[in-house]
């Protein structure tokens, strides 16, 4: 016997924080990691601010390092034929600039903001909590009923009202109904559609943009949070976590099978055919990997494993990091605090639609929805020499599209809107979709591990009956971004899993 | 001069006419306001050439509900339902055809795929399990979310307590329908793409929407609606056209009781203190009601036909958002025979149903990117049936009618662009282009045409945008929030004023639910005040 009381696949930032909490409660824990480094998505992403405030509390984060750097800036939209557009994080500067462009604009925008953050409190409610069976009422799910019933009261008669309207809105209507400036509900409704395959016209982007700002303090323009010294510095605090409250944390241990007697987890084989006993095992892994390729599939049976093979992943999102000689020249952007932020490149409702249009028939768009940081100006800590970093997510990008093409594209696409960017392009390094599958076992490169649809939401995520963290298999659980609350630099799936699964193990 | 009803009714289309036949056989004084000459609304027979009748605008039935059909006794007042049979999907040197025989069908599918010749006979199990789910929905009254008044909530009790006790196979599907894309459902269980593109079709029939567009898989579940209906048959085509059933309604309404008058439009309903007291006709004459219903959208009924300032400004905005969003039109072609299609030549069973132009998801998906961004399909869906070969009555001796609905016409086009008579003329070439790729001995047939745009059913029929089902039928404006938060129990802000056409719960589509539901709702609103 390996004497472990949970294995834990994945030492992504759920896994790791998964890991943390089940030690804390007095479990003896084993992360299996099959890359050399932990943290895993942390790779990808830029910012941090969606992390709760829990995960960081509880696991003590500041104390182990973790530098948080949340510029006054939160996202520059830049065009092609125009002056950009800035979100601070004060709501009421972000209305002065937009009046220059749009009286009506301006004023709708601090309301917009509020209403952002009233209808995205209730769905921060809603991530606290394990879904609800939908089959039987359990004394168990009470608190959480609780919970979101006294969240919901909480709202006024007319917020209520509108979060069932807004949640499967397209983001397109959500922002239009507020603002006539199509550059401005290009680049609000853009959040609702990086990450997934579906355009700011498509049902569900809303939600998707909720999500986004959910229990965090990102509001209309979303958060915009840097670790000081890059993702890495998180990643290290959280192995460091999971470490010091008692976890084995073990890299270059890939998981590929799941071994099972009768219906209940005996084991883990990896890929060096080593077997490791253990009654159970979290997953921060998708569950379509899990459920189709390392459990069984008699265990699994043929319903779930249909089920779980249909489990919409449509990946599309590259990487493009870039060094850079110097700070590329936006049109119209004045003064460098204003690239602190995100900077996004979504023109319109309509140049963002095109984009997705051209990934639905397996294309490349000409002009994709592009979303840049400049870490190195929020964070000095983090540049090399004189010149600056930037890191490119490019969002449509077809699986089989060649490194080099998307690089092309992101500094052609960005000098456009930058004259003079590529001249300033000194390095680059390009992950494309296949490229974060290989990488980091994402399916199909979907960095949510499973799309933020309406159709895998909440008790119905990943797939209704299995949204309890518990995959049906005793011993089998989800901790990952393909659980409730879904994806996202959060912690959430790990955090929730952990107190489903601590209270099985009681 | 005045006179005096229990309720007036604006708007002579099928739920107008069902709300009256409703209320009068409770006894009430009411009268139905028709604006045209004829009675339907979009449900309209009209003899547009000499000798040539047709279902102007709503072409087949879908829904009509056979409670309403029943309860009226709609045979007994000239309903005749003719059978629609199958759907041919025309190809290029192929087609696919299915039928109402079921085992042809699977026959017809083994020739494309074997795994979808077996998933077709599950999943028509499991879709009639999920309609039958459904139907429920259809005759509730929604809450509004926004308070807590059990007396609104429990009668959806059963509903929860039956959703709980489904397998957990059809709450999966339940909630897929409700919130995926056609296509996206459809990819699940088949592989042949113009089984899933004609399929998908039914999803985005009179939605601004694409099949891959989450939301629209819901639709998919309407076929199978009238499966479970029994001995009625709720797919075909009524005699006489799809004003048949609302002559049929009115004939009802008029045997109980009802008064239903033609040419009246209705210029202005009448408000003191908050509170409809009656409408003002367009001549002049003025009636006064207890009750005011309209059956016409909000747009009609709150921006046209109330004196400005009635409405609280936060209703007003909500009404203003109200997406309507027409994206169809229609062509209706009077020919001198049949036409010809390359794939399957010769006449025979195969034109007696509906001819689905919807070659594959891509064709179907690019039919909505052109209407995305305000241009009118390049090769648009068409769903044609010729009623002729059904009911012969409605052309002269060896003449058809055929019936094109159209899809995707946006009603707003981009830059400049309106649906001037070029637009139109444009608009017809393409579609008879479209039929004439796979037909093409259509255009010799043709004796006349009528071309309708969005813009045409805007101001034909007096649907807002021409969206045929009274605005959007997205997941936003259904149940508890048709056709505004708050106010989808049929009732207005203003007093005494209520809605009754498919703006309103259940929505649009041949069905003529709301009106039902709001008159009962009506009925039982009027026993509680004199309860007390």
């Amino acid at each position: 016997m390996s004497g472990y009381d949970v294995v834990v696949a994945g030492a992504g930032h759920n896994g790791l924080v998964c890991a943390a909490k089940l030690a804390a409660g007095g479990r003896r824990v084993l992360v299996l990691e099959r890359r050399d480094e932990v943290g895993g998505i942390l790779d990808v992403v830029h910012t941090v601010g969606r992390l709760r405030r829990s995960v960081i509390d509880d696991l003590d984060l500041h104390r182990r390092g973790l530098r948080l750097i949340a510029p006054p800036v939160r996202m520059l939209a830049v065009r092609p034929d125009g002056p950009p557009l800035t979100f601070w994080s004060d709501a009421e500067r972000t209305a002065d600039g937009l009046r220059v462009h749009s009286r009506e604009d301006g004023d709708a925008y601090p309301a917009f903001d509020r209403h952002v953050r009233a209808l995205a409190g209730f769905v921060g409610e809603m991530h606290r909590v394990t879904p609800p069976r939908l089959d039987r009422a359990a004394l168990s799910d009470a608190p959480g009923a609780l919970r979101l019933g006294r969240a919901f009261r909480g709202l006024e008669a007319r917020q209520a009202r509108e979060l069932t309207r807004a949640l499967p809105m397209a983001a397109a209507d959500f922002v239009g109904e507020w603002f006539a400036t199509d550059a401005l509900r290009g680049a609000l409704a853009a959040r609702g559609s990086l990450f997934t395959g579906m355009g700011s016209w498509s049902a569900g982007t809303a939600l998707v943009l909720l999500n986004d700002s959910a229990a965090n303090d990102g509001g209309a323009a979303g958060q915009t949070v840097f670790v000081r010294g890059g993702n890495a510095a998180l990643a290290r605090a959280l192995r460091a976590a999971a470490e010091q409250a008692g976890a084995d944390v073990r890299t270059g241990a890939e998981v590929v099978r799941v071994l099972t007697e009768g219906d209940r987890v005996t084991g883990v084989e990896l890929a060096s055919g080593e077997q490791i006993a253990t009654p159970a095992l979290a997953s921060a892994v998708d569950p379509k990997t899990v459920l189709t390729r390392w459990v069984d599939p008699v265990v699994v049976g043929p319903q779930l494993r249909w089920r779980a093979g249909n489990i919409r992943t449509p990946g599309g999102t590259a990487r493009v990091d870039l060094a850079l000689a110097g700070l590329p020249g936006f049109n119209g952007v004045e003064d460098e605090a204003q690239l602190q932020g995100r900077i996004v490149v979504a023109p319109g409702i309509d140049d963002v639609e095109r984009a997705f249009d051209a990934f639905k028939y397996g294309r490349l768009s000409d002009h994709p929805l592009l979303e840049a940081t400049i870490p190195t100006l929020a964070d000095p800590s983090q540049a090399d020499g004189s010149g600056h970093r930037m890191s490119v997510l490019v969002q449509w990008v077809p699986a089989d599209t060649p490194a080099d093409a998307v690089a092309d594209l992101a500094v052609s696409e960005l000098e456009r809107v930058a004259p003079g960017f590529s001249k300033l392009v000194t390095e680059r390094v390009t992950r494309t979709p296949a490229d974060l599958e290989r990488e980091f076992g994402l399916p199909d490169g979907h960095v949510y591990h499973a799309e933020h649809g309406l159709d895998q939401f909440f008790a119905w995520r990943p797939v209704l009956g299995l949204a309890r963290h518990r995959l049906g298999v005793r011993g089998l659980y989800l901790c990952g971004s393909g659980a409730h609350p879904g994806g996202g630099i959060t912690g959430g799936p790990g955090e929730n899993a952990a107190r489903e699964i601590l209270r099985d193990l009681h | 001069m005045s006179k005096r009803y229990d309720a007036i009714i604006i708007g002579g289309g099928h739920n107008g006419l069902v709300t009256a036949a409703y209320l009068a056989r409770a006894g009430m004084r009411v009268v139905v306001l028709e604006r045209r000459h004829v009675l339907g609304g979009a449900a309209v027979t009209e003899e547009v050439y000499e000798g040539f009748r047709f279902s102007v605008a709503s072409y087949v039935v879908s829904l009509l509900r056979p409670e309403i059909v029943r309860e009226l006794e709609l045979p007994r007042h000239g309903l005749e339902i003719l059978p629609l049979d199958g759907t041919l999907t025309p190809l290029d040197g192929d087609y696919l055809w299915r039928v109402n025989d079921h085992s042809r069908t699977v026959r017809e599918l083994r020739r494309w795929s074997l795994s979808d010749a077996e998933a077709y006979e599950e999943y028509g199990q499991l879709m009639v399990h999920m309609a039958r789910f459904i139907k429920p929905i259809l005759s509730a009254v929604p809450p509004d979310q926004g308070r807590i008044n059990p007396l609104e909530w429990l009668p959806l009790a059963p509903l929860g307590r039956r959703f709980k006790e489904l397998p957990r196979r059809l709450k999966d599907t339940f909630i897929q329908v409700m919130t995926m894309s056609a296509a996206d459902f459809l990819d699940q269980w088949f592989e042949t793409d113009p089984l899933k593109a004609t399929m998908s079709a039914s999803g985005i029939i009179g939605t601004f929407q694409g099949v891959r567009s989450p939301g629209t898989a819901y639709v998919l579940l309407h076929h199978y609606m009238g499966e479970i209906d029994g001995a009625f048959r709720a797919w075909g085509i009524p005699r006489g056209g799809t004003g048949g059933v609302s002559l049929a309604i009115a004939s009802a309404a008029r045997s109980l009781g009802a008064e239903i008058r033609t040419e009246a439009p209705v210029a202005r309903i009448d408000v003191r203190g908050g509170e409809a007291t009656g409408v003002t006709l367009e001549s002049g004459e003025q009636l006064q009601a207890d009750t005011v219903l309209s059956s016409a959208d909000p747009r009609v009924t709150f921006e046209h036909l109330l004196e400005p300032g009635v409405l609280d400004p936060e209703f007003a905005a909500e009404v203003r958002r109200y997406k309507f969003r027409g994206s169809s039109g229609k062509v209706n072609l009077a020919l001198d025979g049949l036409p010809d299609f390359t794939c399957l030549p010769g006449k025979g069973e195969h034109l007696r149903g509906a001819i689905s132009f919807s070659p594959s998801l891509d064709y179907m998906e690019r039919a909505y990117d052109d209407a995305k961004y305000g241009r009118p399909s390049t090769r648009p869906y068409i769903d044609t049936i010729i009623p002729t070969l059904v009911d012969p009555a409605m052309a002269p001796p060896g003449k058809h009618v055929m019936s094109c609905f159209v899809q995707y016409a946006p009603y707003h086009l981009a830059g400049d662009a309106t649906w001037d008579d070029a637009a139109r003329d444009a608009f017809g070439e393409t579609v008879i282009d479209t039929i004439a790729e796979r037909a093409p001995n259509i255009r010799d047939l043709i004796l006349h045409k009528q071309v309708l745009t969005p813009l045409d059913i805007e101001q034909r029929i007096g649907l807002s945008e021409g969206n045929i089902f009274q605005g959007e039928l997205s997941l936003e404006q259904l149940f508890f929030n048709r056709p505004v938060p708050g106010w989808a129990r049929y009732r207005t802000p203003v007093g005494n004023l209520w809605m009754c056409g498919s703006a309103t719960h259940p929505g649009g589509g041949l069905m003529g639910a709301p009106g039902r539901i709001a008159a009962l709702e009506l009925l039982k609103a009027c026993k509680r005040g004199s309860e007390r």
